[in-house]
């Protein structure tokens, strides 16, 4: 095993990565090893793929399965070994299917990399015998460390681009320029590119690609459960029988919110779920009551006190207690072994758990916060925004965007934003924003100083008020009185910075440490080249942001 | 003093622990539930082993420690130092809570085979717990005698579910108080106390290997609720159950096997006959001579799954460990 995908990567000995029985995600070897394999198979599947799609045809299964399987191996997915031999044997079936089908179309099949003729062995040991040729590092010796590192940035990059279009997909936008992107990245890196130039060109490439990913997931959001408004957000318990929904996937929510319609069962949202109250089509139910917990890495015990069962539609799932094992289930990519997983959208044994277990005895005293400041809601108040920069009112805009985590420095968020002077706007994506979202910021006039304009997966809503503003301040996007500050976790994180740097977006401060495949060389050139900053001290990086404003 | 638990996963707990305070107590008082059953230095459930710091034991029974130098048991432990100790088992199985205390009514009382009832309970609904029957396979309840101070641990042989229902194998042990009880006094509608669930005697899911489940008597209950387990969530890894009694009239009936085979196509089993005529798909032999021959066979070494009476336990180990199973892929529970 040897993993560096996430923030969590082991740091300790020279060489940082996970490379011991089990990571400190608790992914085992054995899972992770079989993961490598699982992408270096998708790889080829991308490659026979991207030709079919070149000769004007596609194979729906291969590009849905592709976004599965690469979401499958997102940091805080899917734990579950079997998951994974059983995924390894669909890819090599749907490999043949797919080589098949281009030679209908006239394809001679040449030139294709190793990937596309590889064969799984029949067992696990034999399957983790070949695991060696999959691994990330795999040709380190030949290419060096600065290849391998850009190789892994559009790996990783693409895995986050692959959660977003399964996303998308799930509630229709099956778009062939998403399948088509996604399999020319996987063909790019089945033939183990190793030319700095060009693997810079496809990491923006890939920024761009998943621009279009996340303006689909957008369309796909916001086509099924209508534009988020400004929504209180009930955030204590009130007495009854409850389901927590965690993850990011609206439409598990809202099969949840379908079946437990009118017999008196709650639900909940917890982590990056909590964005969903924001959208009218979801809020209109009046048994989503509220939302329970904080952030992913709390959930060990935020989910030991809850007082029924629990679904995890997507990441962060992590090592389940005791306490809860039973009453926590798997839906979509996300697996664990032992935990019972969703099938067919059949939520019958979520609802007896959830008649069975006593829910919350009684109310509590009422607490809110306030979602669904995504684009429309902000460019609506635009003209009292613009007003209020231009009169002085507002001097910046500080974008606090990404994951929470465990690790020591992550108070610098909850710093940067305590600190911020009165004078300033907060606007939160991701569940960085647990942290400190509900401490009292007080307001700009008729605006809330922090606006969370939604899940990590919102940030193409973010782009567009940044571009809406700039367009209206009759300046570029870098010049605005903004600057990102994004909180790195895993791999999502690793697309929407791509996107970034693909926009040109400078300004960016990147932390709270920076990810471990990022080289020394390869950090120079998003510093040189990008203007990407590593975080300092909260105070320190406000105190230039405004200075550069001003 | 400063006790610090060391789970297997190496998260480190820290409490504070009063003089003459064991290190049970402690870690209760802090809101940490080690595994402890009789608190009293006699039944090993609360074993560890101290790494480093001082330490005095009160008076307990030296064939529950566990294996291995400085080993201890929580309940007898009180620290004489800062004291350092090692838990066999992770973080994500160390309780944070309480084991609860239930009340559960007999719902059904049958034979099962010639020297074992099959027990049905149905756990009364209570405030914070609801009504959901919430344990792992492998895992075992308390079941209080009413009105005596008897309390008897019996495997469950079910799977956790949402409607309170415990299900046991308990052998009629003649002149036992307990299954005497059950045998000539209890009907349905009685009332218990039950307390659970306790034990670690769980399935190691993560694990790549193949199963060997080797039961003994109604040491076959975990081992049936661990098979329904892996039945209910399709679970693939191959799996061979070794099950032995001493005649095979004792043998629970043969519909249990052929239910279980054909909703786990890949589970292979082998009845063991001690004494008399072993009959039809049966063979001659303890459970250990046949899981011998099983691991003489066997490619990879599987993990191994024991439970049973206390000498058959210990036979199945030492079959193992002459074939080589190291001890992490050995998991017991003696009867």
């Amino acid at each position: 095993m040897f993993c560096f995908q996430c923030e969590q990567t082991a740091r300790q000995g020279g060489q940082a990565g996970c490379a011991s029985a089990k990571g400190v995600c608790g992914k085992d070897e054995v899972t992770a090893d079989l993961q490598d394999l699982l992408i270096y198979q998708l790889k080829g599947i991308g490659e026979l793929s991207e030709r079919l799609h070149l000769h004007g045809t596609s194979d729906q299964e291969a590009d849905s399965f592709i976004l599965y399987g690469l979401f499958t191996t997102l940091t805080n997915v899917n734990f579950n070994r079997a998951v994974f031999t059983r995924l390894i044997a669909d890819a090599a079936r749907l490999r043949d299917r797919l080589r098949v089908t281009l030679e209908t179309v006239g394809d001679a099949l040449q030139e294709l990399s190793a990937a596309a003729y590889f064969v799984p062995a029949a067992d696990l040991a034999g399957l983790l015998a070949q695991a060696n040729i999959a691994s990330i590092q795999a040709g380190v010796e030949l290419v060096g460390e600065d290849v391998i590192g850009l190789r892994a940035l559009i790996l990783y990059g693409l895995k986050g681009v692959a959660a977003y279009a399964h996303h998308a997909e799930v509630l229709g936008q099956k778009r062939q320029d998403v399948y088509k992107g996604v399999a020319h990245a996987l063909a790019f890196l089945a033939h183990d590119p190793a030319d700095i130039p060009t693997l810079l060109e496809e990491a923006l490439a890939l920024g761009r690609l998943n621009l279009i990913v996340m303006e689909a997931l957008d369309a796909a959001n916001t086509g099924a459960f209508g534009m988020p408004t400004p929504t209180r957000v009930r955030t204590t318990p009130v007495q009854g029988k409850a389901i927590l929904v965690s993850g990011h996937d609206l439409r598990d929510l809202h099969n949840i919110l379908e079946a437990t319609k009118g017999i008196g069962i709650n639900v909940y949202t917890h982590g990056e779920m909590l964005p969903a109250h924001g959208y009218p089509e979801l809020h209109a139910y009046p048994h989503l009551v509220g939302n329970y917990g904080t952030a992913w890495q709390n959930q060990q015990q935020e989910f030991a006190d809850f007082p029924g069962p629990i679904v995890m539609t997507s990441n962060c799932l992590i090592e389940p207690r005791a306490a809860y094992r039973n009453r926590i289930f798997t839906a979509g990519p996300v697996g664990w072994p032992g935990l019972r997983h969703i099938q067919n959208d059949d939520y019958s044994q979520v609802l007896q758990a959830a008649q069975a277990i006593p829910g919350f005895v009684e109310t509590a005293p009422e607490k809110t916060i306030t979602v669904g400041f995504a684009r429309e809601a902000v460019l609506g108040a635009a003209e009292a925004v613009i007003e209020a920069v231009k009169s002085g009112a507002i001097k910046h805009f500080f974008l606090i965007g990404g994951c929470d985590g465990a690790a020591p420095g992550r108070n610098y968020y909850t710093d940067f934003a305590d600190h911020a002077p009165a004078d300033t706007v907060l606007l939160t994506l991701g569940c960085g924003k647990y942290r400190f979202n509900s401490h009292e910021f007080g307001s700009i006039g008729p605006l809330p100083r922090l606006l969370d304009i939604g899940q990590c997966n919102d940030t193409y809503s973010a782009i567009q008020i940044a571009s809406a503003l700039a367009e209206a301040f009759g300046c570029g996007v870098n010049d605005l009185p903004l600057t990102l500050v994004v909180s790195w976790f895993e791999q999502k994180a690793a697309a929407v910075l791509l996107t970034l740097l693909a926009l040109g977006l400078r300004n960016v401060r990147l932390g709270p440490s920076l990810p471990a495949f990022l080289t020394p060389a390869l950090l120079n050139v998003l510093v040189e080249k990008f203007g990407v900053q590593p975080i300092t001290s909260a105070d320190a990086d406000i105190a230039a942001a405004l200075s550069r404003a001003a | 003093m400063k006790v610090t638990l060391l789970t297997q996963d190496e998260v480190r707990l820290e409490l504070a622990c009063e003089p003459a305070q064991t290190v049970l107590d402690a870690a209760e008082a802090a809101g940490i539930y080690p595994l402890a059953m009789c608190r009293d230095g006699q039944c090993g459930q609360c074993g560890a082993h101290a790494v480093a710091g001082t330490y005095s034991m009160r008076p307990h029974n030296l064939a529950a420690l566990p294996p291995g130098i400085e080993s201890i048991l929580l309940c007898s432990c009180l620290p004489q130092s800062d004291l350092t100790i090692s838990l066999p088992y992770d973080d994500a199985q160390l309780p944070r809570h309480s084991v609860p205390s239930r009340r559960a009514v007999i719902e059904a009382l049958h034979p099962a085979g010639t020297s074992a009832v099959s027990l049905i309970l149905r756990l009364q609904a209570d405030t914070t717990l609801g009504q959901a029957a919430d344990f792992l396979p492998g895992q075992y309840m308390e079941i209080s005698l009413p009105g005596t101070s008897i309390r008897r641990a019996y495997s469950l042989a079910n799977l956790p579910n949402w409607d309170g229902t415990l299900e046991f194998l308990i052998r009629l042990v003649p002149g036992g108080a307990f299954s005497g009880w059950l045998a000539q006094v209890a009907k349905r509608g009685d009332i218990l106390s039950v307390r659970g669930p306790l034990g670690q005697f769980t399935v190691d899911e993560t694990s790549p290997r193949a199963r060997c489940l080797v039961g003994g008597g109604c040491g076959f209950a975990p081992l049936l609720s661990m098979l329904r387990q892996m039945a209910a969530f399709q679970d693939t890894t191959p799996v061979h159950l070794i099950y032995g009694v001493n005649r095979s009239e004792d043998a629970l009936p043969e519909e249990l096997f052929t239910e279980l085979r054909e909703a786990l196509p890949q589970l292979q089993t082998a009845l063991a006959v001690w004494h008399g005529t072993p009959g039809v798909n049966a063979v001659h032999g303890t459970a250990a001579e046949v899981l011998a021959a099983h691991l003489a066979l066997a490619g990879e070494l599987p993990d191994i799954y024991v439970c049973g009476p206390p000498k058959m336990v210990e036979a199945v180990l030492a079959v193992a460990h002459r074939a080589g199973v190291p001890d992490a892929q050995i998991f017991f529970e003696r009867l």
